[in-house]
């Protein structure tokens, strides 16, 4: 299970850390998303999918 | 090659202002990019997927406003009709790589680290407002609570005298809610080129002693190889001040009204829970959309999504009427504070993402939040709530007069409150010098 927010589509909406703050951190300069997990349980593929869900520009890519 | 749909649309109408998300639907089921001859002619975009689409074109849909150079530009920036107020473009009207240049002299003000530092101040000067009126039982929600709290906060983040707050205040608003059209925009006109001048003054003196804060940063800037003129310099506070006074007013106000009007909605959240907060402050803003949408101009003939556009077209992909597209949004126009998921456009979408959404958040909770404390009992005289004449730019209220049991006084005031933390960021720039 691979989980990775595409840089150059995120712009820091920050709702995937409102939403699944134990797997995307926000980057200290301008507040862009970043995973931070890289063992999956199924609650944290969970969490992913939940935030994927909810960011407006669909920046999370999550692949078997 | 699909037929041009045209419909009637006017966002600075009357019945837009009435019945513009009902008018927005009905667009949207006829065509989701359609076009209105008003104001020479633009598309309007009225389909979340369609708006995206073009919001992550900046290669082909250009922000830029060259108009204060150059009346005839095709490049007339992000409003319809064009508005050159600001003077020299903000980088809200510029494109990539520059725009994101300006960007990067800002973000550190803006990030979620840096305006958590700023909530003790918010929520301190939203009680301070609220205690210039708790004796009284009323007041006005607009006037005396939540046009203020913004403003002062954002003069303390661009490093202006916070007392400055009154002369930047009333331009700012007027110029985003007056029409182009009106009696009143002389007026307006007039009092923006006063604000302008002491916008010049003050960047004058920043440069011969420099405090930190959002103009020290786009004095010390490098852009393009080269440090920003002053007139460059105002045209982005100009944009940092709309952003930051205007649009958190307008969200703040419109919920002060719906929690009155929706009284099981503000018991929920009387009981301050942060998630419910959370999932609730994201709903307001899909639902309000205090910022209705920035339009664009098509830099060469292109097609995107099946939809052709030519160069030199205008194109405005509506934030608010997005926000209630049944294709991303069960019951669009319900209003439900756990709504989940809630990818919303309220800040934007793509390389113009709102710089200030995460201030913005901060900064309407702490205010609702202190309001609700101290005054959780609250009646608006609904007949004198006086919205925007024109909400096609800005969703907000100029006055929103409101009743409340009378309580007691928690601190000095406004004015104690500005000296006081005026006093402690002078001592801060100070020792840091």
């Amino acid at each position: 299970m691979r989980v990775h927010v595409q840089e150059d589509v995120c712009q820091g909406h920050t709702l995937c850390h409102m939403a699944a703050p134990e797997v995307f951190a926000l980057r200290e300069e301008d507040g862009h998303a970043y995973v931070t997990v890289t063992e999956f349980t199924p609650e944290l593929i969970e969490a992913a999918k939940r935030a994927a869900a909810t960011c407006p520009e669909q920046a999370i890519v999550i692949e078997d | 090659m699909a037929e041009k749909v045209v419909v009637e649309f006017d966002q600075h109408s009357k019945e837009y202002q009435a019945r513009g998300m009902e008018i927005g639907a009905e667009i949207r089921s006829k065509c989701p990019v359609a076009w209105s001859e008003n104001y020479g002619g633009y598309w309007i975009i009225t389909g979340l997927e369609e708006a995206s689409a073009i919001y992550k074109r900046p290669e082909l849909f250009s922000a830029l406003n060259l108009t204060w150079q150059d009346p005839d530009s095709m490049y007339k920036g992000i409003q319809i009709p064009n508005n050159a107020a600001y003077g020299e473009n903000s980088f809200l009207e510029m494109d990539p790589p520059e725009q994101l240049q300006y960007r990067r002299a800002l973000n550190s003000h803006l990030s979620p680290a840096s305006v958590v530092r700023w909530e003790p101040f918010a929520r301190e000067f939203t009680n301070a407002c609220i205690d210039e009126i708790i004796e009284n039982g009323e007041g006005d929600f607009v006037e005396d609570v939540v046009n203020i709290v913004p403003a002062v906060l954002t003069m303390a983040m661009i490093g202006f005298p916070m007392a400055d707050w009154v002369i930047f205040c009333e331009p700012t608003h007027a110029n985003v809610y007056t029409p182009a059209n009106s009696p009143d925009r002389e007026r307006v006109n007039q009092i923006s080129m006063e604000m302008g001048m002491r916008t010049m003054t003050l960047i004058a003196e920043a440069r011969a002693t420099p405090r930190p804060g959002m103009l020290k940063d786009l004095i010390d800037a490098e852009i393009a190889g080269a440090p920003l003129s002053d007139a460059r310099i105002a045209g982005q506070l100009g944009l940092v001040m709309g952003g930051g006074f205007d649009t958190t007013t307008a969200l703040t106000s419109n919920v002060f009204r719906y929690l009155f009007e929706n009284p099981s909605d503000k018991k929920r959240l009387l009981a301050m829970d942060e998630a419910l907060w959370a999932t609730a402050t994201e709903e307001f803003l899909r639902f309000f959309s205090p910022s209705q949408g920035d339009a664009r101009t098509a830099i060469e003939d292109c097609e995107v999504l099946g939809y052709q556009f030519k160069k030199g077209e205008r194109v405005l992909p509506s934030f608010s009427i997005s926000n209630r597209d049944p294709k991303f949004f069960e019951n669009p126009d319900d209003l439900d504070i756990e709504r989940f998921p809630n990818r919303h456009a309220a800040f934007g979408l793509g390389n113009h993402r709102c710089i200030g959404s995460n201030l913005a958040r901060m900064n309407f909770r702490t205010m609702l939040q202190e309001t609700l404390k101290r005054i959780p009992e609250y009646e608006i005289d609904l007949a004198g709530v006086e919205r925007y004449e024109t909400i096609g730019i800005i969703n907000g209220n100029k006055t929103m007069p409101f009743t409340f049991p009378k309580g007691p006084k928690t601190g000095p005031g406004l004015q104690a409150t500005i000296e006081k933390w005026q006093k402690i960021l002078d001592d801060e720039a100070a020792s840091a010098s």
